[in-house]
Formats: structure tokens, sequence, C-alpha cells
């Protein structure tokens, strides 16, 4: 068996110009997708961090009412006592901190202009205890204890379509949770930018005691749990879940992945390219591999003649090109998933930048992760494709005429 | 000669191919018999069937009419994957034109008939080595073909040929690709393994000049044979 495999090492190097463009083309291809998939990995893992960091948390906590909630009237179906669910969720490993959250709806105006707003009422300690940061461009971030007139951060979006900007007031307006309506005037002390001009258009932050003064409750819409680490998230949501089914409301824990729609669209968008280059990879190294094998069939039809008239059984003709295109595959892995990852770090020490995509304002850095999984996929594609596209020259190979095959010229 | 002492029959064998819409008759009605340990020599011009004779004597055609016995046998009711076996554990190849593996070295391409018969690897070295030797190509077992001359390449075929210890050892036109030096010491060669070794050899050849060195020749004319006779002062040890 080691003289047969050498046989087959040896046949992949008898026209080495063929062999080399072979390899270039697998090879090709596997760096190709990993650059692609490290490039995707990076913008997913990038995106994931972002959305956890930009307030998301990784883990939050709501009351099960909170999704058949009015959205003019969101506390209606807060969670009342929010500090003993706090330390009922703090008790476990990995736990960094607890903020506590208002999300509402509202009007906010100028005196001369309203426009609908999103807010977000938060305990700034706590938010910058958990690393939650605001993207502020202009300003500075809420103060956990302002001496005087309420503050609030907005979204640049939101300050263009106002015409205000750092330091003007604005009034918002809300609907209690006795469905009055009510009103505070804030001061403007920093603007925001996401990177997502409809959210900017309509953000808005304040201090959560302004929130529950404005909305005239003492409740909160969720708590947001922040861990040491990402990868963590389901150990300590299924420790954390048996712990909120003691407390009086009914509680509802979700995890990062199951709020983060925008994430997981993306997730799944760069995924549908992936595969879809896999498979522009997968056919282009099959059919430009059957003609290679096609032709190296062809070129030793004499010799395949006289081993078949020695007696070599037909099957061993079959296993041995498809050993040898199989090993043709695994070098072209090798050189691909080498190359790629090469590749990569010298366009991870370019700085390169890519251009904001759409409903973004931020240029992206251009990095590309080296994730196994990927390589290892990407090998196993092309694999598995050079031994299919053998099937055909070793069928062909094995059924040739003795008499013939050793009269070809 | 008795029927018992007969390695190939070939009994009344006629070989068409299609050519067009007709046939062209490359054996006609041919009959030979072939006893074990003999040296002989198929003559003819081209095109007067020898190797087509020699392919179906080796198993590697059939033919369209008559048949053909190999230690009595008759081929023509054999399976493939049987006519593969008695190739490879039967009979030896020569080609005109080496036919040598080129990215084996000579150790490598004497040694595959024992490959493909699954001998271990120990017995492989020694048989290698012994067939090696005999065709005095023992120094030149690690070159690859294309560092070997034309007869040492032959040799190395010969070699190949005979390291299972077949019972036939077929050879078609093995002299036609060297010099009239290179091929007398084939012819040699392998008469002198004929007769050392008690291998049965049959050769085709169109040249002449090598037909001295033979026990018996026969010969083919049109797909017929002509005649069948042994040589006068023959080499027979």
């Amino acid at each position: 068996m080691d003289k047969f495999l050498l046989l087959a090492f040896r046949n992949i190097f008898r026209n080495r110009r063929r062999t080399l463009m072979t390899l270039m083309m697998v090879g090709g291809g596997v760096a190709g997708l990993l650059l692609a998939g490290g490039y995707f990995a990076f913008m997913t893992h990038g995106l994931r961090e972002s959305t956890i960091n930009d307030g998301l948390g990784h883990i939050q906590i709501f009351t099960a009412d909170h999704f058949r909630r009015d959205e003019a009237r969101v506390l209606d179906t807060g969670i009342e006592n929010w500090r003993q669910v706090a330390a009922t969720v703090s008790t476990g490993g990995h736990v960094r901190g607890v903020a506590p959250r208002i999300e509402f709806y509202g009007m906010v105006s100028n005196g001369t202009k309203a426009a609908g707003f999103m807010g977000s009422a938060v305990d700034p300690a706590a938010e910058k205890s958990l690393g939650f940061v605001s993207r502020i461009v202009s300003g500075r971030d809420l103060d956990p204890k302002p001496a005087g007139e309420v503050e609030a951060l907005i979204g640049v979006g939101l300050a263009k379509s106002m015409n205000v900007s750092v330091g003007d007031g604005l009034t918002l307006l809300a609907m209690t949770s006795d469905g009055a309506l009510n009103g505070v005037d804030v001061e403007i002390v920093g603007l925001t930018n996401s990177g997502v001009a409809e959210l900017d258009a309509r953000s808005l932050r304040i201090t959560l005691p302004a929130a529950q003064r404005l909305l005239q409750s003492d409740r909160v819409t969720n708590l947001v749990v922040g861990l040491d680490a990402t990868d963590n998230t389901d150990r300590v949501a299924a420790e954390m879940a048996p712990r909120l089914r003691g407390l009086p409301q009914q509680m509802v824990l979700k995890k990062w992945i199951d709020l983060a729609t925008y994430y997981k669209q993306v997730n799944t968008m760069f995924n549908g390219i992936f595969l879809f280059m896999g498979v522009i990879v997968f056919f282009m190294v099959l059919m430009s591999s059957v003609n290679t094998l096609l032709m190296s069939m062809f070129e030793r039809t004499r010799e395949i003649g006289t081993m078949l008239a020695m007696g070599t059984p037909r099957g061993w003709i079959v296993a041995l090109f498809m050993v040898e295109a199989t090993l043709l595959g695994v070098m072209g892995a090798i050189v691909g998933v080498v190359g790629g990852n090469l590749l990569g770090m010298l366009l991870n020490a370019s700085g390169l930048h890519m251009p904001p995509p759409p409903g973004y304002t931020v240029a992206i850095p251009f990095r590309v992760l080296h994730v196994p999984a990927q390589m290892i996929g990407a090998s196993l594609l092309v694999i598995v494709s050079l031994a299919l596209a053998s099937i055909l020259p070793a069928i062909r190979a094995s059924r040739l005429q003795i008499a013939e095959a050793l009269a070809h010229v | 000669m008795n029927a018992s002492d007969e390695l190939v029959q070939v009994e009344a064998v006629s070989r068409r191919f299609p050519l067009d819409h007709n046939y062209v008759s490359a054996l006609d009605n041919a009959s030979l018999h072939v006893a074990a340990g003999e040296f002989l020599a198929i003559a003819g011009p081209s095109g007067s069937g020898k190797s087509t004779l020699l392919n179906l004597i080796g198993c590697i055609d059939k033919p369209t009419s008559g048949r053909i016995l190999v230690e009595g046998v008759d081929t023509s009711t054999l399976s493939p994957s049987r006519m593969s076996a008695l190739r490879r554990e039967k009979i030896g190849f020569v080609f005109q034109t080496f036919n040598l593996i080129p990215v084996f070295t000579a150790a490598e391409n004497v040694e595959f008939p024992l490959l493909i018969q699954r001998v271990g690897s120990h017995e492989r070295k020694s048989r290698v080595a012994a067939a090696l030797e005999s065709v005095g190509l023992s120094a030149r077992a690690n070159h690859r073909p294309d560092l070997l001359s034309g007869g040492e390449r032959q040799r190395v075929a010969v070699a190949r040929a005979i390291v299972h210890h077949p019972a036939l050892v077929l050879a078609d036109e093995p002299t036609a690709n060297l010099d009239t030096h290179n091929a007398t010491q084939l012819i040699d060669l392998m008469h002198d393994l004929n007769r050392r070794l008690g291998l049965t050899f049959i050769f085709s050849t169109h040249d002449a000049r090598l037909l001295e060195h033979t026990d018996r020749i026969v010969r083919l004319c049109d797909g017929q044979v002509e005649s069948d006779s042994p040589v006068q002062g023959g080499r027979r040890g």
C-alpha cells in the first residue's frame, strides 16, 4: 500500500506545470474562501461585541407581560421591585453588573417643532461600570448626579432635525402610567452617533430618575446584565433562569442573540454569501479538475494498459486516480490555508478600511480573522471536490480496452 | 508432445476487427501448441498477426472464434476478473516500447507485479534483487527509466516479466527499439533465462537475424500460420 501511495504521489508531479496550475487554482479557491470568511468573521464578531457593548448587554430581564405592552405606557408592564430582581441575578458567577433601564417613547419639542423619539433611561454609573459606552461626538456623557436641569443625550440626526446642539434645551412629552400626558425640560449635554442613521434620528437618553419622574413610576422596563465574557452567556442564562422563577413577578430572560435582530440578519447574510462562494469554488475546482485529470488519463493510456495487462485489478486503477486527485486536493488545501493566512496577515498589517455600508456613517476597518473551522471546511470542500472530479477519469481509465491502450501513441 | 506438457493450445483461432461497415481479419484459423519450457519465435512481416496472436495468448484480447487454453484452462470461458488473475499469476509481458512506469525506479518497476499479487515486503525485496541480478542490472536498481539506456530499460522489463515466476513470458517485438547489439544481447538473455529457470518464452519479431537464436519459429502471413518448424542448429541447451 505504501508503494501504491508513492506511485500516486509521484504521478502528481509528472507534469509539474499542470500540477502547479491546479495547485494555484485549488489553493486560490481555498485562500479566497478564507479571506472572505475571515473578513465576515471579523465583521460578525465585531458586530456582536459592539452590539453587546453599545448597551444590549449579554442578558436582559423583562416581565413576562413586557412583550404585550402598550408602547405609550411602557411601565404598566415594568419590573416593580427591580432592585430585588437585580440582586437575584447578580448572585451568580461571571456577572459583572446589572443596569436598570426604561425604554420609552414620546415626543420632543423645541418650542416650534416636535418629533417622536425612542427614549432610553439609564443609570449612568451602572452603564459605565458595565463598559456600555455612548458614542458621543459632541459634548459629554450624562452626569450620574446632575446638579441642575435634567440632562439628555440625543442622536445627531434628531439634533439636526430639531435644529439644536449641546447646551440647548428641549421639552420631552410622554404618557404617565395613569394615562396623563407629562412633560419635562431637558438640557442637551451631548450628541451621539451610533453609525445607524435611522437610529440617530430618533434616539434620546436621560437618567433613570428623570424618566421615572416623567413617567410617574418607580418601575423599570428591563434589567441589562453584563458578563465577563460573551461565551459564558448560555451557561449563565441556564443558571439564572431557575432563580428568576422564585420572584413575585413572572420574569423572562432573553440572551443577547434573542434581541440582536440586526446582528442575526447580518450573520445570516454573511453565511449566505460564504455558502454561495463555497458553491462557486466547489464547481470551479470540480469542472477544471475533471479536465485536468482526463488529460492526465489520456497521456497515461499506454501505461494504464500495461498495468491492466499485468493483471492489475481495475479497482486499483480507479483507486489510483482517486488517491492522486485526493492528494492533489490535500496539497491544494495546504497551499490555500498557508497562502490565505499569510495574505490575511498582510492585509491586517496594511490598516485598510472599507467604506461604510448602507445605513452606516463610519468606515469599517478591514481585518481578517483566522478561523480554524473555516480552514477545515474550505480544505474539505476542495478535497471532496477533487475526489469527485476524479471519478469520471478513474472509471474511464479502468475501462480501457487493454489491447487498444497498449497501441495508444 | 503430450497434451499434459502443453502450456498453450491455440485451436483454430480467428480474430476479426470491425472496420467501417466491414471486418478485417487479423488472424485466420490459426492453430499452435506450445510446450512448457519452449523458446519460440513468432515471425512474419508487419500486419501478419503476430501481436494479435500474442494478445490472444496473453488474455488481453478474446478471439472471434476458436479457443485458447493456457495450462489446460479455456480462456474464452473466463470472466474478466479471472482473466486478470490469470495474467497476474501466470503470464509475464515484455513490450516493444518497454512500458515501464516512469515515476518508479528500476527496482520499483520490477516490484510492481509482486505488489498486485500482494506478496509480502520482505519476499518482494529478495525477489526483486534476484530478478535484477539475473538481468545484470543490480547496480542500476535505483535509477529511473529515463536514466537508463534502451537496452537497460528492456532488461528491466524482462526482470519485471519474470519476477513473479510466471509460467509464460510473452514478448511482443521486444527488440524493435534496440540496435542489433542490444537486440542480440536481449534475445540471448531471454534464452538464458529460459534455460536456467525453465521459463517458457514466446516472442514476436520481424528481424530475421534474431531468429537463429531461437529454438522454434512459427511464421505467420496474412493471419495464417505459414510454417512451424524447429531451428536447425538452434541454441537449445
